[in-house]
Formats: C-alpha cells, sequence, structure tokens
C-alpha cells in the first residue's frame, strides 16, 4: 500500500538530510585543523539514502551500519550533539568518547553500530532479525554496506542465511563507485549490485540514490514485505559521495569536476527543495529556517565537543564487557 | 551530408537500467541481470551472422552491457565459430541516463541502420520511439511486466532483422505501424506507446506505478486481454487491437464494481472503474486528476501541481515494428532461408 507523505514528514526528510550534510560539512573543515583524533569518512552526497530507509523504520528496528556511518546515524535517530562529542573524542559522547567515528552505536534507538569491518554488517543484522523472527515481533533490520562490501563473502553469507531462514533484512547497498579508490566497475563483477539478489532467492531492485522520494518508496516496499513476513530483499541505492574515502584522501581516482558536476546537477537536498516548493507543499522559507536551526545545532555541538572532558585513565576499563 | 552504411547494418540499443524497479518487491517480477541482457545480444549476433548482416551499431553504457558484450565476441572469435557480424559502438558521450538512448538512436539512424533492435521494456521503447522515425524496430521485451515488446526468443527476433536488413523481406511485409499518446501541456510534449496512467501519488518517488490502489486515469493505445500492465484493466472492459484506428480511457472509483486485472507478474487485482470509453484519433481528452503524477508507459514522469492542465490524443502514426512471424513466414515464401549446403562447407 502507498504510503502518504505529510507535510510533517516530509519537513523531517530535509531536516534529516540537511543536519547530515551540515554534520558532514562541519567535520570536512575541522578534521583538517588536526584537532579531532582518528578517521572520519564522510557521508555528504548520500543523505537521501539513509534518510529515505530511516524513515520507514521505528526504533525496534535495527540498523547496522558501516565506516561511512554518521548519516546512518543520525537518520536512525542518535543524538548529534553525542555524536560530534563522540567523533571529538569526549566523555559526553555516545559511547563516552571511547568508540569514535567508526563505532558510534547507540542501541536505544535501534543502531547496532558504525562499523571499521569492511561487510561487517551483514551477520549482525541477521542475529537482531532472527530475534525479532523468534520472538513474534514484527522488527525488520536494514545493512547497510557498500560497493566494496557487495564482495565480501559476509554479505553473501548472510545473504544466504536471511534467504534459507527467511529473515526479515533488507539488504541496503549503497554503491557510491568506489570502494576506497577502487572503481566498481573494476572490481564488481556483475556492475550493478542488485543482480546478485537472485542467486540468493530474494528480490532485487536498483533505485536513484539521489532522490529522497525514490529511496523511501523503494525502502518502504521492501520493509513493508519483510515486516509482513515476506522475507529479505536486496536495495541497491545509487549514489555518490562529495568527499574521498577518508579526509585527507586526494581523489586522483576521479575525473575533475566528476563531484562538482554532481554537486549541481543531482544534489539531494537541492532536488528535494526544488520539489516540495514547487509543488506548493512546504515554503521556501520553512526550508531556511530549518537550515539556520540546523546550523546553530552543528555549531553548538561544536562548542560543546570541544570544551567537554576527555575520558580519564580509569575510563579505560569500564564498558569492556557488556552483562548480559 | 549523411554518412550512410551501405553493407547490411542493424542498430543494437539495450537499456542498462530495465528489469530493476520497485515491481520486483511488490509483485513477482524478478530482477532482470546484465548477464541475461549481454547473452540476448550474442543470440541475436548469431542470427545476425547467419543472415548476413556484416554490421552492428552498439549503444555503449557505463554499467557493464558493452564490457560484458567485448569480452563475448573475444571469446567467440577465439572459439572460431560461425562468424558474427562487426560490432561498433556508437562513439558518443555517456550520461547513464534516458538521453544516452535518445543519442545512440540519433546516430544509428544518421548512419542509416536499417532496423534498429531494443532490448528494455515499454519506457525503452517509448525513448526510441521518440527518435527513431521511421527506421524499423525489433522489439523486446527485458524484463517481466511489458506489454509493448515482444517477449520472444532473441534468435528469431534476431533472424527477422537480419531479413530485412539485408533485403530478403522487404519492410513494407515486415513491419506494421503502432500507434501512440501524445501528452500536451504548456511545457510538455511527450508520448506513450502503450498506455498514459494518471496517479495520486504526489511524486515521482519510484518512478513505477505498481499500487492499482493509486490510478485515478488510465489511457491507452490498445488493450489486450493477455497483456500484462496496466493496459489490461482497459482490456479487461473492452478489448482493443493494437492495429484497430481507436485506443480507450478509464476513470477508476475506488469503491464500485471494478474488474479483475493482471497488472504485474503474479498480481491480479480488482480495480475500481467510474467509467469508461473509446479514443478517437486527433481528438484531446484533458485529464481531470489535478494532484498526482502522469506516467508514461508505466513510469511516472510529470508531477502535477494544479497549475497546469494536459490533454492527450490518440495519433495513428507511431513507430515502425517488425512483426517477427510475418517477416520469417514471409522469408520462408521468398526461400530466403534455402542454403546450398555444398558450397558453403567448400573452404
Amino acid at each position: 500500500m502507498t504510503k502518504t507523505l505529510t507535510r510533517e514528514d516530509l519537513l523531517k526528510a530535509y531536516r534529516t538530510m540537511r543536519t547530515i550534510r551540515e554534520f558532514e560539512e562541519r567535520l570536512h573543515t575541522d578534521f583538517a585543523t588536526g584537532e579531532i583524533p582518528g578517521f572520519v569518512h564522510l557521508y555528504a552526497g548520500e543523505e537521501a539514502s539513509a534518510t529515505g530507509v530511516c524513515m520507514n523504520l521505528t526504533a525496534d528496528d535495527h540498523i547496522a551500519s558501516t565506516h561511512r556511518g554518521h548519516g546512518h546515524c543520525i537518520a536512525k535517530g542518535v543524538d548529534p550533539v553525542g555524536m560530534m562529542a563522540e567523533i571529538w573524542g569526549k566523555k559526553t559522547g555516545t559511547c563516552k568518547g571511547k568508540g569514535g567515528s567508526m563505532h558510534i552505536a547507540d542501541l536505544s534507538v535501534g543502531m547496532l553500530g558504525a562499523n571499521g569491518i569492511v561487510g561487517g554488517g551483514g551477520p549482525l543484522v541477521c542475529g537482531t532479525a532472527l530475534a525479532a523472527k523468534l520472538r513474534n515481533q514484527p522488527f525488520v533490520s536494514v545493512c547497510f554496506f557498500g560497493d566494496g562490501a557487495s564482495n565480501q563473502g559476509t554479505i553473501f553469507e548472510a545473504m544466504n542465511l536471511a534467504s534459507v531462514w527467511n529473515l526479515p533484512v533488507i539488504f541496503l547497498a549503497e554503491n557510491n563507485g568506489y570502494a576506497e579508490a577502487t572503481s566498481s566497475k573494476f572490481s564488481v563483477a556483475c556492475d550493478n549490485i542488485a543482480d546478485r539478489a537472485s542467486a540468493f532467492g530474494m528480490p532485487g531492485i536498483t533505485v536513484d540514490g539521489f532522490d529522497f522520494f525514490a529511496v523511501y518508496e523503494a525502502a518502504g516496499a521492501a520493509i513493508d514485505r519483510a515486516r509482513n513476513g515476506g522475507g529479505p530483499s536486496l536495495v541497491e541505492v545509487k549514489l555518490s559521495r562529495y568527499y574521498g574515502h577518508f579526509e585527507g584522501d586526494q581523489q586522483t581516482y576521479r575525473a575533475a569536476g566528476e563531484v562538482q558536476n554532481i554537486r549541481d546537477t543531482k544534489d539531494c537536498l537541492m532536488q528535494f527543495a526544488h520539489r516540495v516548493t514547487s509543488s506548493g507543499e512546504i515554503a521556501q522559507a520553512e526550508l531556511d529556517a530549518i537550515d539556520a536551526e540546523v546550523k546553530a545545532l552543528i555549531d553548538g555541538s561544536v562548542v560543546k565537543a570541544k570544551s567537554d572532558p576527555k575520558p580519564t585513565e580509569a575510563d579505560l576499563l569500564t564498558d569492556v564487557y557488556v552483562s548480559y | 551530408m549523411k554518412h550512410i552504411h551501405t553493407i547490411p547494418s542493424i542498430g543494437i540499443v539495450a537499456n542498462p537500467a530495465s528489469g530493476r524497479d520497485i515491481r520486483r518487491l511488490t509483485s513477482k517480477a524478478l530482477v532482470f541481470p546484465t548477464v541475461e541482457k549481454i547473452n540476448m545480444i550474442e543470440r541475436l549476433l548469431g542470427a545476425f551472422g547467419a543472415v548476413g548482416v556484416e554490421h552492428v551499431m552498439m549503444m555503449p553504457d557505463m554499467v557493464g552491457i558493452a564490457a560484458g558484450l567485448i569480452r563475448a565476441i573475444d571469446g567467440h572469435r577465439a572459439q572460431g565459430l560461425q562468424p558474427w557480424p562487426v560490432v561498433d559502438f556508437v562513439p558518443m558521450p555517456l550520461t547513464d541516463s534516458p538521453r544516452d538512448t535518445q543519442e545512440a538512436v540519433r546516430r544509428m539512424r544518421a548512419a542509416g541502420v536499417a532496423v534498429i533492435v531494443v532490448l528494455g521494456g515499454d519506457g525503452t521503447h517509448r525513448i526510441v520511439a521518440g527518435e527513431c522515425g521511421d527506421t524499423p524496430l525489433a522489439t523486446l521485451s527485458s524484463g517481466t511486466n511489458n506489454a509493448f515488446p515482444d517477449l520472444r526468443e532473441p534468435t528469431l527476433t534476431g533472424l527477422a532483422a537480419g531479413l530485412v536488413a539485408t533485403g530478403a523481406v522487404p519492410v513494407s511485409e515486415a513491419a506494421r505501424r503502432n500507434k501512440l499518446l501524445r501528452v500536451r501541456g504548456s511545457k510538455v510534449d511527450e508520448i506513450a506507446l502503450v498506455d498514459v496512467c494518471v496517479t495520486r501519488q504526489m511524486h515521482l518517488g519510484a518512478r513505477a506505478v505498481w499500487d492499482p490502489a493509486t490510478i485515478a486515469e488510465l489511457f491507452v493505445t490498445f488493450a489486450e486481454p493477455d497483456a500484462i500492465g496496466l493496459s489490461s484493466i482497459a482490456a479487461m472492459l473492452e478489448p482493443v487491437g493494437r492495429e484497430a484506428p481507436r485506443g480507450s480511457w478509464v476513470r477508476c472509483a475506488t469503491s464500485g464494481l471494478g474488474v479483475l486485472a493482471p497488472i504485474a507478474p503474479g498480481l491480479v487485482t480488482p480495480v475500481g472503474i467510474d467509467e469508461h470509453g473509446l479514443l478517437a484519433p486527433g481528438r484531446p481528452m484533458q485529464i481531470r486528476t489535478e494532484q498526482g503524477c502522469i506516467a508514461l508507459d508505466g513510469e511516472r514522469e510529470i508531477e502535477l501541481n494544479g497549475h497546469q492542465t494536459y490533454s492527450v490524443t490518440l495519433e495513428l502514426d507511431g513507430p515502425l515494428t517488425l512483426d517477427v512471424p510475418a517477416t520469417l513466414a514471409a522469408a520462408v515464401r521468398r526461400g530466403a532461408m534455402v542454403r546450398d549446403l555444398i558450397r558453403s562447407a567448400a573452404p
């Protein structure tokens, strides 16, 4: 059944995408100062994917993310202020400053964690999906992974397991065209990751990842199908990242002007704003107000992150193991 | 001055994006993989080579059909099998969008190909039809949800196209004229080959029209009860043949009486009907719906915001397509399939 997006839904979608963009653009600037520890892999450009998927989910649904996980975290409901503190390595962070960018997790909102292991999310969501199935709970799990992870055995094993157990899992392939510095044209044998679905007896589709409405609708169909007992599916979202694999990547493997051309012609926020204002559903002033609020939120998060305390030596031995 | 090939040449357009839309989740359609499209082209090339086609112009792409075909051609040549035609890729910039199909067809037409073989769905054929003029099309469905292209073994389509390209069967015996629907608005002039569907879905979204509950209006060039897809709704009310000089229209309702229609693979569902009628050629009908989208051959293309009016007109001068059974029957009548095996086997 087709879901109708209300005005509140549209405003929420824009706010989420703008929050991710502002968060990532700010990290791009601040990481260059050398003050932020560790690595960051930015999600800017891919906002419509995380937002379009997660707006179909509840807090009881789970997602597993990747090394490029900030967007997934924000879209799933993780507090951006806590995330910024986490990335700055501060005690007030989502994981008390001990995880950093690639290990942000918040089980209270169903976020199983960003993950430094490429392809590591597949087995995790099979676990949460199996738990939901055994408990007769109508919860689904989404595994975000990239074109690089699409070649990993863990993803194939997870797709096989999800299929034979008919688990409520959505394998969400974010194909941004590059695994680190290697073009998917050289490394993904079938070019379209969705083509691999049929080998596991599940449906596979491809969707335009620059278009929130396309992702929302396609992911919604996959999620509804899984929630109603229809089993797993593979949704390939074709999109692009605006920055390098990591901050500092010189991107010599990309054509000159490639990113700027995408920003100018396909940007998901630009497309979304044009659609909702030209249809009369949302006024430009409302979007402008969200922009200002989001900027204030991210500015505030950075100020707080800079001044918050770091973990102490005593914190090293806490949160190492979880008691069940 | 146009450069026209003097040897029999055929164009091939294979849509790399077809067979992967949302209907794989909302119905029982399966993904149509790139490897299958490449294999279909190999079957075409085998048939072309057998009837003397020497040259093929192939649309390039960014997602693996061209790359896979180059590998297949190398492998075929290495094995010393029956020769295939020379395959040249159309030299053109790629945008990874429907504009690539338009550009490829323009260039094939300028080069004077005798036939263009199209692998895709109704939407792909719509885009080709907008550019091909009177170059006949040989249609092949690369998907499971199409009414316009043939769902046929490509070897046979390749034989028919090859026989026309080499002059063994004249176009006048091989091709038939199709109808089309023209959608006009103040800034819009688009065509559809099978159906124009007005859906109450507000956004283009995932493009394909998959939820029958959202359909408000439907206009069709033909309505065959044994066709899958949206046109089946009209067909179950009053069939209209592909060559009949009329189309039909339907306004849908969410309650009352309806018809059972096979709107997607494995999905046969009742669709409520408010009113319906026949569409005469050349007489525009206004679209009444103000909020929603207009879908052309099953894909949402135009968002309606209540500020513009649109009309739909049936036209009888659509593209030419090969009638494969008629073409092969004509070839047999003309003795075009007879070969001298002794001469063929001579070194």
